[in-house]
């Protein structure tokens, strides 16, 4: 078996009239970190929303390690082992730090009505391991989320640590691949950076991950390889500074005249 | 309003526990106070409607405040429990079922009424949802109204039979109190646990964040029928051991207002906290009779007969309708002064409290950081 995560095949999604991601194909490899980048509009979003299964394609298929995942509901896709995070940030506010990451774990735990009514053994079990993951997940943010700060509202957060909230929910769904909606959108240099060194510490612990991400020093940075989007078409794909350098990545982003002031 | 943060923060150090001892133990004397003479019979009275209250307020807790739904249909569901106690245990069809089998039915009843109401209207959202749900809600009580074989229309079905549980047959208040004391007790434990597991975190996931509970796992329809579902079995519940103590039921106690007034007790208390959705109800519900008593009966005594006769004689004759009058203010004060309840869930109040100190020192640090970091970065 190959090592191929996710395989995105000539998938096409229309509103309308506007093709926002049109005959679109690219694969994600094992351990392998790829950024999704592109002027607004480009149709990153949408594509994420494909994987994702907010969208079914119109034509074309997701594939993920071979089995096809279109049209799944989002609550089926994360049970495949997809999980996300949003560009808009989207925690359980008045939720605390701990629950937000069990929340993760809805997908993957079974206690039953039952079971939760009389809070049987099994289910009681079932919590504690839960809830050591959850500690464990926390603590791959050193510093950031003590256990002090385990039982407070996720919206006491500073807006940084709630986006490390919300990559941590998304790791407790154990996925196969991660998908970051603009993961430092919003965040100063500093923190930028320390987002992108934890980025880069799941790639060491073997995660797969997709991201949007408008940041050049973090694609720079944390990205093995980067796919170029524009108009919903794929305009170019490989090494961050291959693509960075690509003619046509230029003029999407700059316009013909910018392109060729550039050059 | 100080009073009532100090009252909180009190309720918070100590353990929870010695609480919920005390309300029992007042809980458990209350009917003997009034054999013993101590309270007048009608103090009983309402306690005890007041305890079906409790058993409503905290159902619709579940789909209110942890869920999130806005359900103004609620008391269709109280409807079905108690027509299917009058139905089945008066001379009305003829029928003297068993107890614990009517409350069964009951419940089983009120839950596949609630899911089939559910499945159609839980697709919506926010404001549809509560238009949907209320219509339903009139829809049941007009339909009890009109099916005149087995309801008698307006006319209700008087004769309600005494339960007999093991050969206890509850027929007095004080015996009634006591049975719904237990309904409470054993309700109470139930949605706590699951309150408190992943099911209960699913919903107040759904609360917060549609879309992304979706992406967690959580299957927003499923989780919500469930919710639904349940409150309605509490609901139908409620109904049946209500229609046992009236005696008589018809169509007039199942109007909207009595699904505005268990909503007001939600939120009165705090959303998504059990012990606010009791607290909201016992308030609300012996809120009035105690205005009533204390201009009717306790001023007058103490001043004078002739203490301000046209309040005095308007409130002997229909309190009822200033009743709505203090529900109303009440709810108005609340939304202004403790939005988030008398007895918040405690993770709740920061929402409502945007200008909470703590949420400040938050941002200016953050705010902080990150003029340092651009400093750094320029440096």
């Amino acid at each position: 078996m190959s090592d191929v995560v996710l395989d995105v095949h000539s998938a096409t999604k229309t509103f309308g009239g506007l093709k926002a991601v049109n005959d679109l194909s690219f694969q994600i490899h094992a351990g392998e970190i790829v950024s999704l980048i592109g002027p607004n509009g480009s149709g990153k979003t949408t594509t994420f929303n494909l994987i994702s299964g907010v969208y079914e394609p119109d034509s074309g298929d997701v594939l993920l390690r071979g089995e096809s995942i279109a049209g799944l509901r989002p609550d089926q896709v994360y049970a495949r082992g997809i999980s996300r995070t949003f560009q808009m940030l989207r925690l359980f506010s008045n939720m605390s730090v701990m629950e937000n990451v069990l929340v993760g774990m809805h997908g993957r735990t079974q206690a039953n009505i039952i079971d939760c009514m009389f809070h049987t053994p099994r289910m009681r079990r079932e919590e504690e391991v839960c809830v050591e993951k959850a500690r464990a997940i926390l603590a791959q943010f050193p510093g950031r989320f003590p256990e002090s700060r385990h039982d407070q509202p996720a919206s006491s957060l500073s807006y940084a640590n709630r986006r490390r909230l919300e990559i941590a929910r998304a790791l407790a769904g154990e996925p196969k691949l991660l998908l970051l909606d603009e993961p430092v959108a919003g965040m100063n240099p500093m923190e930028s950076m320390e987002v992108m060194q934890q980025i880069r510490d799941l790639k060491e612990a073997g995660h797969t991950i997709l991201m949007i991400e408008h940041d050049m020093k973090v694609i720079m940075g944390a990205s093995d390889r980067v796919i170029a989007m524009d108009h919903g078409v794929k305009l170019a794909e490989g090494a961050p500074k291959d693509v960075a350098n690509d003619p046509a990545v230029v003029e999407a982003y700059l316009g013909r005249r910018g392109a060729d002031t550039a050059s | 309003m100080a009073v009532l943060d100090r009252m909180n923060s009190m309720f918070r150090r100590a353990p929870r526990w010695t609480y919920i001892a005390l309300a029992l133990a007042f809980a458990l004397i209350f009917p003997v106070l009034e054999q013993y003479g101590v309270i007048e019979t009608l103090w009983l009275r309402l306690g005890t409607r007041t305890l079906v209250y409790v058993l409503l307020a905290v159902g619709l807790n579940l789909v209110l405040g942890e869920t999130g739904l806005l359900h103004l249909g609620y008391v269709a569901f109280f409807a079905v429990g108690a027509y299917t106690t009058a139905s089945l245990s008066s001379p009305r069809l003829g029928y003297h079922w068993n107890f614990w089998v009517i409350i069964a039915l009951a419940m089983l009843l009120s839950m596949l009424f609630g899911f089939f109401i559910g499945l159609p209207t839980l697709r919506l959202r926010g404001d549809y949802l509560a238009i949907v749900t209320l219509a339903f809600g009139e829809i049941t009580r007009i339909t009890f109204n009109n099916w005149e074989s087995v309801t008698n229309g307006p006319g209700g079905i008087p004769g309600i039979y005494a339960p007999n549980l093991f050969g206890w047959v509850v027929d007095k208040p004080g015996e009634f109190f006591y049975l719904l004391l237990a309904a409470v007790i054993v309700v109470v434990w139930l949605l706590n646990n699951i309150k408190t597991s992943r099911i209960g975190r699913a919903w107040n996931a759904l609360r917060e964040d549609e879309i992304a509970s979706h992406h967690s796992g959580v299957r927003p329809l499923q989780a919500k029928l469930l919710a639904v579902v349940l409150s309605s079995g509490v609901a139908g519940l409620a109904g049946a051991i209500f229609a046992y103590y009236q005696q008589f039921i018809n169509p007039t106690y199942f109007l909207f207002m009595q699904s505005t007034i268990v909503v007001c007790m939600v939120v009165l208390g705090g959303m998504g906290s059990i012990p606010g959705a009791v607290i909201g109800a016992v308030v609300l519900d012996t809120t009035p009779e105690l205005i009533r008593q204390l201009f009717t009966k306790w001023l007058p005594d103490a001043v004078g007969a002739d203490f301000l006769p046209g309040v005095q004689t308007a409130l002997q004759q229909d309190f009822d309708r200033y009743r709505m009058l203090i529900f109303g203010l009440a709810i108005v004060l609340m939304v202004i002064f403790r939005p988030e309840g008398l007895l918040p869930n405690k993770l709740w109040r920061r929402e409502v409290h945007e200008d909470d100190p703590r949420d400040q020192a938050n941002t200016r640090q953050h705010m902080f950081d990150a003029e340092k970091g651009a400093q750094d970065l320029e440096a």
